[in-house]
This record gives structure tokens, C-alpha cells and sequence, in this order.
């Protein structure tokens, strides 16, 4: 590391200020990151409401952002100085100086300057994003074992009991950088690791100050993620979005029946993709502190989409989860309203859940027809990350329903993965037994990060389970042992599959998912990764879970293009299973 | 701890040679207070203070009002910290340099401060207030007024001579450099976002957070 400063000169006690100062640094940035978290999703939810954007082509005459018609009115006084779109007067926002923007130019101009993008603009060409801060951490990392821990001694001035060893722990701590950007050689360019620290909070809430200093400098890489990457992500959500709900339309014709076997694995057997989603869901939300319960008013929905277009019916009700636990213990579920596009509920859904732990869940409301002979039929959802929800202000919201097809933007961890595939001629059973005819896929497990808290403890009991698709059976099942209480498990578990032929290999898919073990109840899932060749295809079927992409797709590939060695990536964690469209 | 429940998070950073009163400074900033006693500061510490902005027309109408959260970052003054505290330069987004107006020799090292603040900083001119400190001993003072007025205008920056003894310009001073900051992230957004030729000059008015406003985050 060339920027790690040499800070061997500190005596110990120095080192432990210094880094509680930097913890204390820590902990005010972290609520910095929720409330940038807050803000940015403001953005999506605006851009997602009338987006336009200058990319896309769009019928004149109607304002950029709400898509009423403007009728005859004259361009050159009705562009946006900032986007240069048609924009209707309601969608304006007046300065001092009686000049306007739209509403979009407005809140990203506020954004920026209330994320401090305007700043971190600057630096980036100075530093490349490094935080100072980050930097000094980096330097003073690692405690030798022999120095006090802080193990729940809280913030007691254990230090003062220091004084060994200090010279030789320049060097130490430097090789030990090197070590973790080696390890990690992508994860400084990821953006998602910005929620780490989101994640992180959880303990710090429980009141138990355990692994403080020694744990928290362990993810120094996944810390120095900067706004503007963070400002990438959501761009990159924004794009997918639109990629998705342009899919969308042109997916409503088609058969939803490809859906349904996937969808009734991980979600609630229904009538998926039927209907095409409109409309909108009006509620609340509130924190109640001495109980411990969030509160959930749903008001009303407004124009929802008519489950039976023919009859003009649809007799909704509205389903809540705090995602990931999709389990039936987390479900709620207002009245059934008969016989209207526009129902009101006004009725109040309960979670009793710790205040850290929903800030690592995911709201998600679906609302759904009822049909008396029980299929019932999707009629749209939204979701809301907790950890950008503003809880202070009950206002009412209202937020625009959309397909299944959306995905969470939630990062849920990344799973470090080695496969190699050993032909058969190689394989030294093959001569021996039919049974090893072909050759043997093994997929070493080694590690998962920054994965999310299922228990209310803020950790999880992890395990991975593997199916090798098209079968999803005891045959192709394989589990690795429980990691209990971390969120950054190492399972170092292998997973091995016989009788694959090479040919094999671009019609299969290994799919590979995290759950948390919930002994008395059923698991939550954390995340999923499908390792294929990622093109909707196997057997000259068309199928649904060769939906790879990505570094998913080339890890795939690696392996596949040098049998018989280790082919490793570490994958970003899927949010949901259930989508299986990712072409 | 704070709750993120303000609308900007400004961070502004103290440097200057040892003992010239940036704890003190700083102390006296966030709590009113004064603490004679001379305690070194080891590296880099942090104090917080919730403030309210409010941004004006160019009429001088008053504009909205908002949320300021304050990181103020305090740095050692000590030569053997040098490594560690020019590290943070690049953290802040303006800077109170601080000297001893009883003090020649932190007078002339405020040369030397400039240029690692320039090598250091954010950008290449980042915003700045000079600070002369320790105005209330007006019978020791070995660097006068003009001197240091010269200095400040050759830089471009604005000179306030502090005292933390008083409270004397304390405030006023990072006022200042919060209003250049503000100042500055506007025209960063106007000019990103092209179009505006004749951008309103805003200026701001400060005034500390009324206590009810402040609650006990902090």
C-alpha cells in the first residue's frame, strides 16, 4: 500500500486514542451513510414516478415528469434549464431569482450538495476516493494478540495497561494490508460494500461493544467506498430499472407459466405476470420505541389494475413482509376489499422487531386479488429499505406499484466460490466404477461476507445449500455445515457432483443459496447466486434459471475453459431468487 | 452520536503549530467554555456542534434555513504528528489555520501550513480562514494587525483575530468559513448542472441552534 502513512512512532496508548477517535469518526459517518441512503432513495422514488430522462425517447407535448399533455404551449419557455425537457408547471421548482428547474433538476442539485458530492467530486481527482481517515486506520490496523481487548470492557481505559512491543508492529500491519487487498482485489471497486457498514450497526444498538476496534478495522477495504460510488450504484439501479421495466411490457405477452415453478419455491404460489401493475399504495409508518414495533398503516390504493380485465373486478387486499424473512410468521395482510380498483383500509399492520434489526429489512407491501378458488392473483408491490425510511415524519406516502420483475436494490453480501471441473479422463475413478463415468464438478465454498442479520442478536447462522439445476432434487442437494453467530462466515465445505460430461456443463446451473437457520421456524433466506452459462437455455429448452450474469457467467466460464484447476470469483449475493430474468 | 437528522454535514479542520490554541479553540466553539490548562493533543480528535444556516437572496431576503451538523476536526500541532494529521487534510472541506499572536515563530510557520494545505487538501484552494489566537494578551502579542491583514489578503483568505480566553471572534470566524464553504457548494451545483449564467449570489447568516433544537444527540 503506497499511501499507508508509517505511523510506527505511536506508543500504544496513542494508537488506541487515535483509534477511538476514529471509531467515534466511524459512527457519525455511518449515520451519514443512512441519511445519503434516505435522500438518494428519495431520488429513485421521483425518477421512478415520471422519468423521463434524456436518454429516452419520449412523445413531445407532455411534460418530462408527470406525462400530462401540455397542450400548445411554447418550448423555449417551458424546458428545464437543466435537462432540457418539456416540463409542466406543477413540476417546477422557482429560485430567488425567479428562475426554475424541474423537480428532478432540483432534487439532484440537491442531492448533491446535501450528500457532499459536491466535495467528494473534487477529491477524487486528488485521491481517488481514500479517506483520510480510512488511510490511519489502515496504517494502525492490527492488534497483536498479545495487547488487551476490548471485549466487553465497553469504552473502559483498558489501554492504560499497554506498553509491550512496539517496534516491530509497523511491519506487521503493513504485510497485513497487503494481504487483505490481495484477498479482495475487487471489493474496493464495489459499491455495495457501502452498506457494510449499515450492517455493522447492529451490535453497536444491542449495547454490547464486542469485537469494536479488532473486527471493525477487518473490513477497512469494504470502508473506503465512497459517495460517489454509492451515487454509481443507484445510477446503476436507475439503469437496471428502467432495463427491467422495459422488459416488462414486452414480457406481458408471454406465458407467465415459466415463473411459476420458481416463484412457488421461494415465494407463495399465484398468478404471477397476468395482469399488467398500475396504480398506487397510500400508508404510513412509525417506530414505537417502548414496544418495539413498527406500525403500519395502509390507507389506500389508488387505480389498481383489474385482476379480471373482462369483468372489471379485482377484490384486493394488501400483503406485507419485512423481507428477507418471507416465512409465515412475517406475513400481514389487510381486509379483503370487494369489487374495487380504489380500497380503503385504513387498518394497522404490527411487527414487533428490534429497531436495528428492521433497519436491515426490506418492506415490502404486494397487493393481490383474491379469488374465491384460491388463485390468487399478483397485483402489484413496492418495496422500502428500512434503513433509508425517515421515521420521523408519519407523513402519509404514497409510493407507485410495480411488477415482480423489480428487483430489491438490497446488497446482501457476496460469497466467495472456487469450482473446477475434472474430466473424466483425468479422474482416476473413471476406469474403475460406471458410476464415475464423466467427470466431477467439485464447488469449494470458502467464505461469505458482509452477509445480513437474520437473528435478532444482529448476526446470523449461515449455511449455503446447492442444487445443481435442472434438478432440484435430494439427488443434486448438497449443504454445507452451520456458521454460526457471523456475518462473515467461512465454511470451507465442498460440494461435489459426479457423472458430468464436459458438454454437460453449458446446460446445467449451479445454484447456490445462503440461509440463516431458524431451528423452530422456517429459514431465512439471505441470498443466492446461479453460476451457468446465463443464456435462458438448457437442452434447447427454453428455461428460466439459466439467468446468470455477470461475473456469475464468467466464473462459469473460467472453469469451464481450464478443467482441472481452481477457477475463484467472489460473487455479489442476489436479493431474491425468485425474478429469474435476468437476460 | 448524532441522528442524522440535519440537512448538511460540514467538516472543517484546525492546523497550526503547537500551542497555539486550536483545542481551546475549538472547546470554546462547541461548548462556550475555556480551558486554560495546556493538554497536547495526541494525533487527531473531533468535536461536533449542530448549527443553523440560513441562506440568503441576493436582496438580502431570507432565504430557508437549515441544519448544519459540524464535524471539526482538531489536529495535533506536534512536528512527530505531521504523517498522521496531513493525512485528514484531504477529509475537511475548509480549514481554520490557526497562529499565536503572542508567538512570532507560529506567525512565520503559517507559510509552511498554507503549502500542506495546498498539497494536502481537497483541491488545490480550498476555503480557509487565518486565524490569530490568544487576542486578550494584548501585552505579550509579538505579531501585530497589519502583518498578519497583509498576509490573509495575499492568500485571499479572511484574517480574524480570535480569542478563546473571551470567546472574542470565535464564532464569527467559522461562521465565516461555513459561509465560504456553502458559498462554494452552490456554485459546484450550478455549475455541473450547466445553464445558470447569472446565478443568485446567495449569502448566509449563521446562529448557533436553538437548545431545543439541539436535544441531547450530541
Amino acid at each position: 500500500m503506497s499511501e499507508a502513512v508509517d505511523l510506527s512512532f505511536l506508543s500504544d496508548t496513542e494508537r488506541d486514542l487515535i483509534l477511538q477517535v476514529l471509531q467515534r469518526d466511524e459512527e457519525l459517518r455511518k449515520a451519514e451513510e443512512r441519511r445519503i441512503r434516505r435522500l438518494k432513495n428519495e431520488l429513485l422514488e421521483i425518477r421512478r414516478k415520471g422519468a423521463k430522462r434524456s436518454s429516452q425517447r419520449y412523445s413531445e407535448r407532455t411534460c418530462a415528469r408527470c406525462q400530462q399533455s401540455l397542450g400548445r404551449v411554447s418550448p423555449k419557455a417551458n424546458t428545464c434549464r437543466g435537462c432540457n425537457h418539456l416540463v409542466c408547471r406543477d413540476c417546477r421548482s422557482y429560485s430567488i431569482n425567479s428562475t426554475w428547474r424541474c423537480k428532478v433538476c432540483i432534487k439532484e442539485a440537491e442531492l448533491k450538495k446535501a450528500t457532499g458530492d459536491w466535495f467528494y467530486d473534487q477529491r477524487v481527482n486528488r485521491f481517488a476516493n481514500r479517506l483520510g481517515s480510512d488511510v490511519v486506520r489502515l496504517s494502525l490496523r492490527h492488534k497483536p494478540a498479545g495487547r488487551c481487548s476490548r471485549t466487553g470492557e465497553g469504552r473502559g481505559p483498558c489501554w492504560r495497561a499497554s506498553g509491550v512491543h512496539l517496534e516491530s508492529q509497523s511491519g506487521v500491519s503493513a504485510d497485513e494490508n497487503e494481504t487483505i487487498f490481495k484477498k479482495n482485489p475487487r471489493r474496493i471497486l464495489r459499491p455495495a460494500d457501502y452498506t457494510k457498514s449499515v450492517i455493522d450497526l447492529c451490535p453497536e444498538d444491542m449495547g454490547s461493544e464486542t469485537g469494536s476496534l479488532g473486527d471493525r478495522s477487518k473490513s477497512v477495504p469494504g470502508l473506503n467506498t465512497e459517495m460517489d460510488e454509492e451515487e454509481e450504484d443507484i445510477d446503476n439501479l436507475v439503469e437496471i430499472h428502467r432495463r427491467r421495466t422495459a422488459r416488462n411490457s414486452i414480457r406481458s405477452g408471454t406465458s407467465s407459466s415459466t415463473l411459476g415453478s420458481m416463484v412457488s419455491l421461494y415465494s407463495e404460489a399465484g398468478d404471477f405476470g397476468s395482469v399488467s401493475v398500475t396504480g398506487e399504495i397510500a400508508f404510513s409508518l412509525s417506530y414505537e420505541l417502548q414496544t418495539q414495533t413498527l406500525l403500519i398503516k395502509v390507507k389506500e390504493c389508488h387505480q389498481l389494475a383489474y385482476a379480471d380485465e373482462a369483468k372489471k373486478r379485482s377484490n384486493p387486499y394488501v400483503k406485507t413482509y419485512l423481507l428477507p424473512d418471507k416465512s409465515r410468521q412475517g406475513k400481514r395482510k389487510t381486509t379483503i376489499k370487494r369489487n374495487t380498483v380504489n380500497p380503503l383500509y385504513n387498518e394497522l399492520l404490527k411487527y414487533e422487531i428490534n429497531k436495528s434489526l428492521l433497519l436491515g429489512r426490506t418492506l415490502q407491501f404486494s397487493v393481490w386479488h383474491h379469488d374465491r378458488f384460491g388463485r390468487n392473483t399478483f397485483l402489484g408491490e413496492v418495496e422500502i429499505p428500512m434503513n433509508s425510511w425517515n421515521f420521523e415524519s408519519q407523513l402519509e406516502e404514497c409510493l407507485p406499484l410495480h411488477g415482480k420483475v423489480w428487483i430489491s436494490p438490497q446488497y446482501k453480501g457476496e460469497l466467495v466460490v472456487s469450482m473446477k471441473y475434472i474430466p473424466s479422463a483425468k479422474h482416476l475413478g473413471a476406469s474403475t466404477s460406471k458410476w464415475e463415468e464423466g467427470g466431477e464438478l467439485q464447488v469449494w465454498i470458502k467464505e461469505a461476507k458482509n452477509l445480513t442479520a437474520a437473528k435478532s442478536c444482529g448476526t446470523s447462522d449461515s449455511f449455503v445449500k446447492g442444487y445443481l439445476l435442472p434438478h432440484r432434487n435430494k439427488g443434486t442437494k448438497r449443504k454445507t455445515p452451520v456458521a454460526k453467530k457471523t456475518l462473515n462466515p467461512h465454511y470451507n465445505h465442498t460440494f461435489v457432483y459426479n457423472r458430468i460430461n464436459p458438454e454437460d456443463l453449458q446446460h446445467i446451473c449451479l445454484e447456490l443459496t445462503v440461509w440463516d437457520r431458524e431451528p423452530l421456524a422456517s429459514n431465512d433466506f439471505l441470498g443466492g447466486v446461479r453460476l451457468g452459462i446465463g443464456n435462458g437455455m438448457s437442452n434447447g429448452q427454453v428455461v428460466d434459471w439459466m439467468d446468470s450474469t455477470g461475473e456469475e457467467v464468467s466464473l462459469w466460464q473460467k472453469m469451464r475453459q481450464y478443467p482441472g484447476s481452481w477457477a475463484e470469483g467472489t460473487l455479489q449475493l442476489r436479493s431474491t431468487m425468485a425474478k429469474g430474468l435476468f437476460l | 452520536m448524532t441522528d442524522g437528522d440535519y440537512d448538511y454535514l460540514i467538516k472543517l479542520l484546525a492546523l497550526g503549530d503547537s500551542g497555539v490554541g486550536k483545542t481551546t479553540f475549538l472547546y470554546r466553539y462547541t461548548d462556550n467554555k475555556f480551558n486554560p490548562k495546556f493538554i497536547t493533543t495526541v494525533g487527531i480528535d473531533f468535536r461536533e456542534k449542530r448549527v443553523v444556516y440560513n441562506s440568503r437572496g441576493p436582496n438580502g431576503s431570507s432565504g430557508k434555513a437549515f441544519k448544519v451538523h459540524l464535524q471539526l476536526w482538531d489536529t495535533a500541532g506536534q512536528e512527530r504528528f505531521r504523517s498522521l494529521t496531513t493525512a485528514f487534510f484531504r477529509d475537511a472541506m475548509g480549514f481554520l489555520l490557526m497562529f499565536d499572536l503572542t508567538s512570532q515563530q507560529s506567525f512565520l510557520n503559517v507559510r509552511n501550513w498554507m503549502s500542506q494545505l495546498q498539497a494536502n487538501a481537497y483541491c488545490e484552494n480550498p476555503d480557509i480562514v487565518l486565524i490569530g489566537n490568544k487576542a486578550d494578551l494584548s501585552d505579550q502579542r509579538e505579531v501585530n494587525e497589519r502583518q498578519a491583514k497583509d498576509l490573509a489578503d495575499k492568500y485571499g483568505i479572511p484574517y480574524f483575530e480570535t480569542s478563546a480566553a473571551t470567546g472574542q471572534n470565535v464564532e464569527k470566524s467559522v461562521d465565516t468559513l461555513l459561509d465560504l464553504i456553502m458559498k462554494r457548494m452552490e456554485q459546484c451545483v450550478d455549475k455541473t448542472q450547466a445553464s445558470d449564467t447569472a446565478n443568485g449570489e446567495s449569502s448566509g447568516k449563521l446562529e448557533s441552534a436553538k437548545p431545543e433544537d439541539r436535544k441531547c444527540a450530541c
